[in-house]
């Protein structure tokens, strides 16, 4: 599927016209992972967004046996939001369930990307905002 | 559209899952969360509708695989 097509099916960069999802679709770089690979690791220093286009991860909090799966995510979803919005440590490990496909974008030609586009950032932002709120929604109804 | 889906699977230390869909879930359907099948038990919208995507959440049992038990 064309890179673009793909993109608009990802909620994270829904509002973006198709010349701005080609300016996105340029910064992508392709990443095949086998299953049981991790992508991230909790703790260590992260500097990407990971889009999930075919396959699923496991998002783990936690280590040894006090390790905890907290949710799985599928196709059009989105890990390493939060090292992208506060350049902190990884939240999680990232493990894939199955064989996936991600395209990874660099935090810093992301930055770059929004300070000269802002309507970008603003709508890329206000997604990822979004995104957050709809994984802990997630997560509160996993408690109930 | 795009079903963006919040799978709970009450009754078990599974964490559920995120998944997208291009078709609305409904009470019965059956879905795949990695190796698990489950299947629907309800469903809700989680957020309001934004643009092509849609926000719900579905509460889902596992189905056991056949054979087993």
């Amino acid at each position: 599927m064309e890179l673009v097509s793909l993109l608009k099916s990802v909620a994270v960069f829904e509002g973006l016209s198709d010349a701005e999802l080609e300016r996105v679709a340029r910064l992508c770089r392709e990443a095949r992972y086998r299953k049981g690979d991790v992508i991230t690791a909790q703790g260590e220093p992260g500097h990407e967004l990971f889009v999930v286009c075919d396959g699923m991860v496991e998002v783990n909090i936690g280590a040894g046996g006090a390790a905890r799966s907290v949710v799985n995510l599928g196709t059009g979803q989105v890990v390493g939001e939060m090292a992208l919005v506060d350049g902190g440590p990884r939240s999680a490990t990232v493990r894939c369930v199955a064989d996936t496909l991600v395209y990874v974008i660099e935090r810093d030609a992301f930055e770059r990307l929004c300070d000269a586009d802002h309507q970008i950032g603003l709508v890329v932002y206000r997604n990822l905002a979004a995104d957050l709120s709809f994984k802990l929604r997630h997560e509160h109804l996993t408690r109930r | 559209m795009v079903y963006k889906i919040s799978i709970v699977i009450p009754g078990t230390d599974h964490g559920g899952a995120i998944i997208n869909t291009s078709e609305m879930p409904k009470v019965g359907d059956r879905l795949k969360v990695g190796d698990l099948e489950v299947e629907v038990v309800e469903v809700m919208d989680l957020m309001p509708p934004r643009g092509d995507f849609h926000f719900m959440h579905a509460t889902c049992k596992l189905v056991e695989p056949k054979g087993s038990g």
